[in-house]
């Protein structure tokens, strides 16, 4: 098995927050003694990760996704555990590491704001050290790929907000760098928007056997990227695995959908109602009861048609993210 | 090191670009700046006039050299503000430049002579204007061009690290105006910024000697306009090379203590 | 009249409450102005440490001109430029609507909708220096004297507030209106010291363009007892014309932005 790319073990960050309630009293007291309280944003997590690996970090707002980033990058110091990258120890921030990573993040602007795209560019591989006849080729290739030979003479202030995340995601990557963070990189971008840049980021792994972390809170995108999620909340880890095991284990019900009769058939006693649209109806049934439950509906109800799919991904983790808060 | 060299002819370039699109702006700002020095001009004068024709050893002709090329040097002094450095870290800029495989002064004090390129040039019709009004005395050779072309530079270096030391008092904490308004407080006494640093009582001149405020601006002034006998010429490069060495180590170390705190809280 | 002072005054009490809430910036504020103060005070003790008058201004004299610039400086922060710069911002972002829908004469309303309370500490700082200054000249104050020196500060601040109207009413046809803010920082700061010391194309600046000579030198010469009643004629007739102007300045500028906004 060849050495991890990026490896990760016991890694802890933890934010004292100074506490401070309303009112004088709270005030008073606050000049005196600073009470704190200890925020567990990340909370001894493990993971390696192969190279050429994509992976995707879930998670709700606040489960630490993002702060395992900063730390993965450098921007952090961990409050405790090892974390190596490339055998580096991120924190260091050794020139020769930076120069190996990429940190992208969906609503930061990097390239200078009022000259073309081309002109920050130049500066990147000025600052990379990039041997111009292959940045030149690098940065055609990039800019056919996500086809913005136009928009890069533009002044970046310019641009939309998907043209500005294509440049700069060609930005960041000027110097392949052969390990990726890309933290909400398709945040706030349309549908076509988001494709583009998926199929982008696909295409450079590909090429390139680039290794990937990617944290999102739009599962179209670790569904068309990511073979392996890891799943965190409160700072822990709750999965670390293949896209498709996740429902398994924590999809506790399917979604049956049926063509009745007509309009007016009651199925209150199968399942949940998810929506009824006509003859139409689309049921939640417990994973146990499935199979017990379309059978009585295709003997009892005389049904059309009738299909058994999985919960969509979404639901799956806002379920999981539900029960952990509760 | 090449990598670096490219990386400042490259970054100044993109200053130019940048801030030749503000010309306008740039302009307006430095001929609002001119207002300060001629009041300064105008009572010095007024003085000198009173006292038989010269005060301190400077004529008004001699004032008006000297805060004629002030302009030039007040401009080469502005660097990136310590006030700037909340809204640097806030808006994760230095988290963005942290991420570089440099070190982030490089990018103020690249971005900044790249500025420093436009400002020379627009100060040049400037002067020239101000030399018909005011008639400065005219008397320098070209020995004293070069020095002074080498003294405004040094004193923007020193003056970008002196700002950069207070911005870091940023990561400790953000209740800073009233450090920074008692520096820049001093340093317009101490600097030779207000007036001369000749005109000052002696005891101030010999707190002064001890500070860096003067090789930030008085010296680079006079380099040109106070026929400066060679030892002093020379020696004042030799002093400004000093201060740069002592301010960047100072840097240095409260960088390394400043970047620390950072990363623990970061953004 | 009754409504517009009973408007103005509503506008101070919220200003006033506002920045209540920001005490720190009365601290900052403080440390600014002493920072100030304490420059000025050097550059006076600069000048006379090399002669014994400035133009025939003695160094009592000069203290009271300080005076008079930093309470004045303190009247304009507080009460003109915040509104004029709030003015200008709407020029700009085409937000004037607010202002011009009400059933107020909409100069009153730009003009006093804003005030900076912790400014108020140099209009007192000021006072002092001033005051000051006035014991030390010895030669007292006579009761006619302060009321006349009060009154060419208020025509002083007048004139300051129509030329401020002024300049920022032409952005309702030039764009760069902050560099033009800027300008006047620069030709405010003249006027520590008397006008009669500046050349005199720089001293018509200062009268007729941005009219700092009536608001610092004309007041303190009246408080050092070299007043002429000329000046202060001349004081009221730029006065009233200033006023006229603005009005009319401003009156042309609505009627242009209503027209222009679709």
């Amino acid at each position: 098995m060849a050495t991890p790319v990026i490896a990760v073990n016991g890694l802890s960050k933890h934010f004292k927050v100074p506490e401070r309630e309303a009112g004088l009293k709270a005030s008073t007291r606050a000049l005196f003694k600073r009470s704190h309280r200890l925020v567990k944003a990340v909370d001894a997590i493990s993971f390696s990760i192969e190279p050429g690996e994509v992976v995707g970090f879930l998670g709700p707002n606040g489960a630490g996704k993002t702060t395992t980033l900063k730390m993965l990058s450098g921007l952090l110091h961990p409050t405790g555990g090892q974390v190596a990258v490339l055998g580096y120890e991120p924190k260091k921030r050794d020139h020769d590491y930076l120069k190996q990573i990429t940190l992208v993040m969906g609503n930061r602007n990097q390239l200078s704001w009022d000259l073309p795209a081309l002109d920050s560019f130049e500066l990147y591989r000025a600052l990379y050290g990039i041997e111009r006849s292959r940045f030149e080729k690098l940065r055609d290739d990039f800019i056919e790929l996500l086809e913005v030979g136009d928009l890069v003479r533009k002044p970046v202030r310019n641009l939309s907000l998907g043209e500005r995340m294509k440049v700069e995601i060609i930005g960041a990557l000027l110097h392949t760098p052969g390990v990726l963070f890309l933290d909400e990189p398709t945040i706030g971008l349309d549908v076509t928007m988001q494709r583009r840049i998926r199929r982008f980021i696909a295409e450079y792994n590909r090429r390139y056997g680039a290794t990937v972390l990617l944290t999102s809170h739009y599962m179209a995108d670790v569904e068309a990227l990511c073979k392996r999620v890891i799943v965190i909340h409160h700072g822990k880890i709750l999965y670390d695995g293949a896209l498709a095991g996740l429902v398994e284990q924590f999809s506790a019900f399917k979604k049956v959908s049926v063509t009745l009769s007509g309009p007016d058939v009651d199925v209150s006693g199968f399942g949940e109602v998810l929506e009824r649209d006509g003859s139409r109806v689309t049921l939640r049934i417990p994973k146990a009861e499935t199979s017990r439950a379309t059978a009585r509906l295709l003997s009892e109800l005389d049904a059309d048609d009738l299909t058994v799919e999985d919960p969509p991904v979404e639901d799956v983790i806002e379920q999981v993210f539900a029960t952990e808060a509760a | 090191m090449r990598r670096y060299l490219d990386y400042y002819l490259t970054s100044m370039r993109m200053a130019i670009l940048e801030q030749f699109q503000y010309r306008v702006a740039n302009y307006f700002y430095m001929i609002g700046m001119v207002a300060e020095p001629v009041i300064y001009l105008v009572v010095w004068s007024t003085v000198a006039e009173a006292q038989g024709g010269e005060v301190g050893g400077y004529t008004p002709a001699a004032f008006a050299a000297y805060y004629i090329v002030w302009t030039l040097v007040r401009n080469m002094n502005i660097v990136f503000t310590p006030y700037g450095w909340e809204g640097y870290i806030q808006r994760g800029q230095l988290s963005a430049e942290l991420l570089k495989p440099i070190h982030p002064i490089h990018n103020f004090l690249s971005f900044f002579a790249g500025w420093k390129v436009v400002v020379i040039l627009f100060w040049l019709p400037l002067a020239a204007i101000l030399s018909l009004i005011f008639k400065p005395a005219l008397d320098f050779t070209w020995v004293e061009v070069v020095v002074f072309f080498f003294a405004i530079w040094g004193a923007y270096l020193i003056r970008t690290m002196l700002l950069t030391l207070l911005g870091m008092i940023t990561f400790w904490t953000t209740r800073v105006s009233a450090i920074y308004e008692l520096f820049f407080a001093f340093e317009l006494v101490l600097s030779g910024r207000l007036v001369p640093m000749s005109l000052m009582p002696v005891w101030v001149q010999e707190i002064a000697d001890w500070l860096p405020f003067q090789w930030t601006f008085g010296y680079p002034i006079e380099s040109l306009v106070a026929q400066l006998p060679p030892a002093e010429l020379w020696g004042g490069l030799g002093m400004q090379a000093l201060w740069i060495g002592i301010t960047t180590v100072m840097v240095a170390v409260m960088w390394r203590f400043g970047i620390r705190r950072f990363s623990a809280v970061g953004n | 009249m009754k409504r517009i002072f009973h408007l103005t005054f509503t506008f101070l009490r919220i200003g006033i409450l506002n920045e209540m809430q920001y005490r720190v910036n009365f601290f900052i504020q403080l440390l600014q102005s002493f920072v100030a103060l304490g420059t000025g005070l050097v550059g006076l003790a600069l000048v006379f440490e090399h002669t014994t008058d400035l133009s025939g201004w003695t160094r009592p004299e000069l203290l009271a001109v300080m005076g008079v610039h930093i309470l004045m400086g303190g009247v304009i922060r507080a009460a003109i430029q915040p509104n004029m710069q709030t003015l200008a911002n709407d020029i700009q972002q085409g937000t004037l609507d607010y202002a011009l829908t009400k059933p107020v004469d909409s100069q009153v309303i730009v003009s006093v909708r804003e005030f900076r309370l912790w400014q108020v500490v140099d209009v007192v700082m000021g006072f002092i220096v001033l005051s000051w200054a006035v014991v030390e000249l010895q030669e007292g104050l006579g009761v006619v004297d302060a009321l006349v020196f009060a009154a060419t500060l208020v025509l002083g601040g007048i004139m300051i507030y129509c030329f401020w109207l002024m300049l920022t009413t032409s952005a309702f046809w030039i764009i760069r209106v902050y560099e033009m803010i800027n300008l006047f920082e620069g030709l405010y700061a003249a006027g520590r010291w008397p006008v009669g010391i500046y050349p005199l194309w720089l001293r018509s600046m200062l009268t007729f363009l941005v009219p700092v000579a009536f608001a610092v030198t004309v007041p303190s010469e009246i408080l050092v007892g070299q007043s002429s009643t000329q000046t202060l004629i001349g004081a009221l007739a730029l006065t009233i014309f200033l006023v006229v102007l603005a009005r009319f300045v401003w009156s042309l500028g609505v009627r242009n932005y209503s027209g222009a906004s679709a």
